[in-house]
């Protein structure tokens, strides 16, 4: 053992466990309680938004959906509607409502799944393991709708590329009757399990002013009482013709963001229910021009996780000039920090899955700066060499 | 011959093979239990037996700065520790192969010398998982310990006896589990809390640290600990099913009881959530070990009145 | 606060199959809308090209022949297509579709994932001056 240690820090990934993508945590605990907390990011950098600047408008949709396997959908979705804006092209309204009818069932099952991840991290694997094979439903449903499971590729600049029969409403209705009764059983499990509240209640409390302070968003702002929607506060796509209501909550612990996730599901079956009974008849696409006018643009959307924003500018081309993306995990990162001083090391997974991180849609360019004789700094070359060096 | 006896006795049949390969059926059953109340499918029927083999067959890593010999002589060490005190146990509905007066204490503590070896190997590396994992396994050994052993006395007290063997005997005719409910129950929850199964598998909570005390441990170590383990389930369901549940005296009576303990634990694990380590000592200390005590108080002045 | 809120499901779940799906022995139906391997129709095709040029994972070349004859030869790389099915819409010809069934793509080699549609004397034209797919890359590549 060392003779001295002055601070005995636990490491959390980048690979670990607890985390399903790569992310670099250090908590210096004494004993069990955290005492300070850092992190750092960027191990799954993709370099999506230049990568735009290199293909065409219809081939940078595919790419940008890519940033995640979650919400693919809404990033979709938010591009589609900056670039539809950008060409003055008006979409269809039955293919509004059904990029809202996708949106909502990949929210239903990116908070299926969060309730799962959090379940297996707070360690009740059985309430994991029943939310995930009632997630298989809507899964089903998507891949039925759109032909994918994930990426379901719904969108096309201009429109849809899937339409909702007769048979696929009626599977869909029958979906959302049985989600919404095991979602019900959920929220009970969540509020009045005495093993499981010992482990959420009261744990990451997050008062409005500190939340308005860490700049919390999404459903981790709404469980602090932040009322801050998208869909409610700035509508797109069709959230005009079909509302939905801003579920809050006060007590901005972790049970508090169960409840407010779970009560959205059952908003989102309302919302779906609604599209179906009321699907606009017509057009699933119009024509888009292959150069989109100069000029830039802002998207914003409401993901599973919180606002989603796009900068869009053209130059005239048919290929994007820039697209910056915000996703809505990196404002939600620094919280974890924060709360995480005082905690028990065992609630730090909990804490962490609490803001529904994604990391490969918050890692952005890091530029490392060459502070002279650092040796850490290398050319592409250099750094070649010396991976062949070093396997040899 | 009578050495050759004792050497069949000692290796194969009721100890060791025979007792190795039982603690990775039950382990299976436990296992396929939890699926099954998960409504998954889980593991096949040799996934165990094949995950050892495939373990004892791999290049052990000793990594640096540990002291090595220690290292590679914790696993054995604690697998012959389960293995001795499963010697003294009524094993398959059998005699125990050995006894002899307060066998009950020190089968016990030969349980208890797995946890020990366990928490030795982490406090061993310095990986930090490996040393928090440590820490928590001998904090939940000092938690579950006396209240399990109290447990686990109180069939001995009324039996008048500290030889598993009688006790087993006594309990064959007095079903206790009617008398000393609160002893059964701790005694069950103490072999959860022994065996690190959830909802008190804290030490070796894999969201938080990996795989705790055992984290730098790989191949054959890792194997050996597996298999203790086993022994160690095993030999605590036989000790519970023989106190508590009106004794084992058949092969078909050991059998069924220790599968319906074995049901009960699957249940409980599926059922609840993982306790932070400072719950676990609370709910044993405020509640299991006070429970139990009062019980235990009440038994040895009901045997002084009667007696 | 109830000690357990889940023994219902779970002791239910002893009396029923489990849900795990047994896919390699049982092989599920996919559903009609389901996007897999990519079919071309020659008839149909004017080679313009639309398709190759939107594919957001350039796993289509049209290799053109012979305009005027209509001999094209589609080369379709499954291994590198995402199936997001932009191709299909962009043809406005309608010769391009996603068959529903052909899902099970996996390969250990590249070989089956090459596939080149068209008349059989042209692919084999093409495939002439085609590298071998499963060839080692060349050293410093």
């Amino acid at each position: 053992m060392q003779s001295k240690i002055d601070k005995f820090t636990i490491p959390i990934g980048p690979q670990h466990p607890a985390l399903k993508e790569p992310g670099h945590f250090e908590f210096s605990v004494d004993g069990e309680i955290v005492t300070d907390a850092s992190v750092r990011l960027g191990y799954v950098h993709r370099g999506i938004e230049k990568g735009t600047e290199g293909r065409n408008w219809v081939q940078s949709l595919y790419l940008l959906e890519r940033i995640c396997g979650i919400c693919s959908h809404v990033h979709a979705t938010a591009y589609c509607l900056g670039v539809e804006k950008l060409a003055g092209v008006e979409v269809p309204p039955r293919a509004q409502a059904i990029r809202v009818l996708v949106a909502e069932l990949e929210r239903v099952h990116s908070h299926m799944l969060w309730l799962g991840v959090a379940a297996h991290e707070a360690g009740f694997d059985t309430l994991f393991m029943y939310s995930w094979r009632d997630r298989e439903t809507v899964m089903n449903l998507l891949e039925g709708i759109t032909g994918n499971r994930v990426n379901y590729s719904a969108n096309v600049l201009g429109g849809v590329k899937c339409d909702i029969s007769a048979e696929q409403d009626e599977a869909i209705r029958q979906g959302v009757d049985f989600l919404e009764e095991r979602t019900r059983h959920y929220l009970e499990v969540v509020t009045s399990d005495m093993m499981f509240l010992r482990r959420t209640r009261g744990v990451a409390t997050t008062p409005k002013a500190q939340a308005r302070e860490l700049g919390l968003i999404g459903p981790t702002g709404r469980a602090s009482g932040i009322s801050h929607d998208v869909r409610v506060d700035a509508p797109y796509a069709a959230y005009d013709i079909y509302p939905v209501k801003l579920i809050t909550a006060t007590a901005g612990d972790l049970e508090a963001r169960f409840i407010v996730r779970i009560n959205e599901l059952f908003e989102s079956y309302r919302v779906i229910r609604q599209i179906l009974d009321t699907l606009p008849e017509g057009e699933l696409t119009v024509r888009m021009p292959r150069r989109i006018k100069e000029g830039e643009t802002v998207s914003r959307v409401e993901a599973p996780r919180g606002e989603l924003f796009y900068f869009i500018k053209s130059n005239g081309t048919d290929t994007p000039e820039r697209i910056k993306v915000r996703t809505p995990t990196l404002p939600n990162m620094a919280s974890v920090l924060v709360l995480a001083i005082g905690h028990q090391l065992a609630d730090i997974p909990m804490i962490l899955t609490g803001i529904d991180p994604c990391f490969s849609c918050n890692d952005r360019m890091v530029v490392v700066k060459d502070s002279g004789g650092d040796n850490r700094a290398m050319t592409w070359e250099a750094l070649r060499q010396y991976g062949i060096e070093y396997y040899r | 011959m009578n050495t050759l006896t004792t050497i069949i006795t000692l290796l194969i049949f009721p100890g060791g093979l025979c007792l190795l390969l039982l603690g990775l059926a039950y382990e299976w059953v436990d296992r396929k239990l939890v699926a099954r109340l998960q409504n998954r499918v889980g593991p096949r029927w040799f996934q165990p037996l094949a995950d050892t083999i495939k373990l004892l067959a791999k290049e052990e890593v000793v990594p640096e700065n540990v002291q090595a010999r220690l290292f590679t002589v914790l696993p054995v060490i604690a697998l012959a520790g389960a293995l001795t005190s499963a010697l003294y146990v009524p094993l398959f509905g059998l005699k125990p192969a050995y006894s002899f007066e307060g066998d009950l204490i020190v089968a016990i503590y030969l349980l208890s010398l797995l946890t020990l070896c366990t928490g030795l190997a982490g406090a061993n590396t310095y990986n930090r998982f490996s040393l928090i994992g440590a820490t928590r396994t001998l904090t939940q050994l000092f938690s579950y310990e006396a209240p399990f052993l109290l447990a686990l006395f109180g069939p001995a007290i009324v039996a008048g006896s500290w030889k598993i063997s009688e006790i087993a005997g006594y309990a064959e005719s007095h079903w206790l589990v009617l008398t000393q409910p609160v002893g059964f129950i701790v005694a069950l929850i103490g072999l959860m809390g022994k065996l690190e199964l959830p909802p008190f598998d804290a030490p070796e909570a894999e969201t938080e640290i990996v795989a705790g005390a055992l984290t730098e441990y790989s191949g054959r170590g890792l194997a050996l600990f597996h298999l203790g383990k086993g022994v160690e389930l095993v030999v605590g369901l036989t000790l519970v099913a023989a106190f508590y549940l009106g004794g084992v005296a058949n092969p078909l009576a050991f059998f069924v009881k220790t599968l319906v303990i074995l049901l009960g634990l699957a249940g409980l694990q599926a059922l609840f959530t993982r306790l932070r380590i400072e719950q676990t000592v609370g709910l044993w200390w405020r509640y299991g070990a006070l429970l139990v005590l009062v019980q235990f108080l009440a038994l040895i002045v009901w045997e002084g009145w009667v007696a | 606060m109830k000690l357990s809120t889940m023994w219902k499901d779970a002791l239910g779940s002893l009396l029923r199959r489990p849900a795990t799906e047994k896919y390699p022995f049982v092989r599920l139906r996919a559903p009609e809308q389901l996007r897999s391997q990519l079919h071309w129709d020659l008839e149909a095709c004017t080679g313009c090209g639309l398709c190759a040029k939107d594919c957001p994972a350039d796993a289509i070349e049209i290799i053109t022949l012979d305009r005027k004859a209509k001999r094209f030869v589609f080369h379709y790389a499954i291994d590198r297509c995402t199936f997001c099915a932009q191709c299909v819409v962009s043809c406005r010809q309608g010769c391009l579709k996603m068959s529903n069934d052909e899902w099970e793509l996996a390969s250990l080699t590249k070989e089956p994932l090459r596939v080149y549609y068209g008349e059989d004397a042209d692919v084999e034209t093409v495939l002439a001056g085609a590298p071998e797919p499963d060839a080692e890359p060349a050293p410093g590549d």
